[in-house]
């Protein structure tokens, strides 16, 4: 008589998964959108150099203080308010994000390495997928505030790349987690597969903590946002935003976890149809 | 029509503006790819869920037949 247990409790357990994900991804979505419009209303707006105006204007956006007013006194001087600073709110939560998901990659490569069991690579290769995700997410939100903030050409981007020095850390890691497939992808045998990309995961995280902490370590054009402070109208929505984003992550993380099992689950019955 | 704004306010509008692509590319872009994304994995889940439901119920009436 076939064993419908084993099917039937999976069935159940990728119930629970798929639950808690959804719920992650809710609360998630909610906080993510809730600090998006936080940001743009409620967070006070950052400045960012200074524009001359010939004559006062008649706006609520206040002048520059009296101590950057031009000496010469022709016209006045207003500080450039900061709009691509909101791209700072989603940038960083999402690169955090990237690191979480990297991280549990990281564990399970190491679990699979000394248990040998299969589902721990599979949530290792889970885990890489939606690192891949957020670090394209990271790149890209990162992208645009280089070109809004950093005044970068597209011709200068490449270079920067490679020079900036938490630039060139993080694009090393999002080729590492594109080679990470690539490797998988080469390899026929399944059990040297698995272990060839816990391996292989485990060597390319190790550039994720030095990607972290480069701009702490040498000189960097990278803001630094836990050392510089923040007003608390941007602190309440950053955090939200940070809170939301990991929900976020590793709701992802999780749905493609209880998708897999569900594969797992089937293979189990179509197994006892055929048997 | 004239000046309808100050030719200053333009300049200020003018200079936080040109940002503004910059902001909105980087907004949009993560949003469509989340629920992209997770829209295609709860699709693929909800296609999963249906042929599980199928083959457990073959499987409990090929079980209970052979009892």
């Amino acid at each position: 008589m076939p064993d419908t247990d084993g099917a039937a409790k999976g069935v159940g357990s990728v119930k629970r998964q798929l639950q808690v994900a959804i719920i992650l991804a809710i609360v998630g979505g909610v906080l993510t959108t809730a600090a998006f419009l936080m940001a743009f209303t409620t967070a006070r707006v950052q400045t960012f150099g200074t524009i001359d105006a010939p004559a006062a204007v008649e706006t609520t956006y206040p002048p520059a203080p009296a101590a950057m007013q031009p000496t010469d006194g022709t016209g006045v001087r207003y500080q450039r308010p900061w709009l691509s600073q909101k791209i700072f709110y989603f940038h960083v939560p999402i690169a955090e994000a990237s690191f979480l998901v990297f991280t549990l990659a990281a564990i399970f490569a190491v679990l699979f390495l000394v248990k040998r069991k299969q589902s721990y690579d599979t949530r290792s290769r889970i885990g890489m997928e939606t690192t891949l995700v957020f670090t394209i997410g990271t790149m890209i939100t990162g992208v645009m505030w280089t070109r809004a903030s950093w005044l970068t050409n597209w011709s200068q981007l490449g270079r920067e790349m490679l020079s900036e020095p938490r630039l060139a850390t993080y694009t090393i890691m999002l080729v590492f987690v594109i080679a990470y497939f690539v490797l998988r992808n080469s390899v026929e045998d399944p059990e040297r597969r698995a272990v060839y990309s816990a391996v292989f995961t485990i060597i390319a995280w190790i550039d994720a903590p030095i990607s972290f902490f480069i701009t702490r370590m040498v000189p960097s054009n990278h803001p630094i946002v836990f050392q510089s402070g923040m007003d608390t109208t941007n602190l309440i929505p950053f955090i939200i935003a940070q809170i939301g984003m990991l929900m976020l992550g590793y709701a992802i993380y999780a749905l493609r976890v209880a998708e897999e099992s569900s594969r797992d689950t089937l293979t189990v019955l179509k197994e006892q149809l055929e048997g | 029509m004239g000046n309808l704004i100050d030719p200053t306010n333009t300049e200020l509008y003018a200079l936080v503006l040109k940002d503004a692509p910059y902001v909105i590319v980087a907004y949009a872009v993560l949003w469509v790819a989340l629920v992209a994304y997770v829209t295609v994995i709860l699709r693929r889940m909800l296609k999963l869920n249906r042929e599980i439901e199928v083959l457990s119920e073959v499987v409990d009436s090929k079980a209970q037949a052979g009892e």
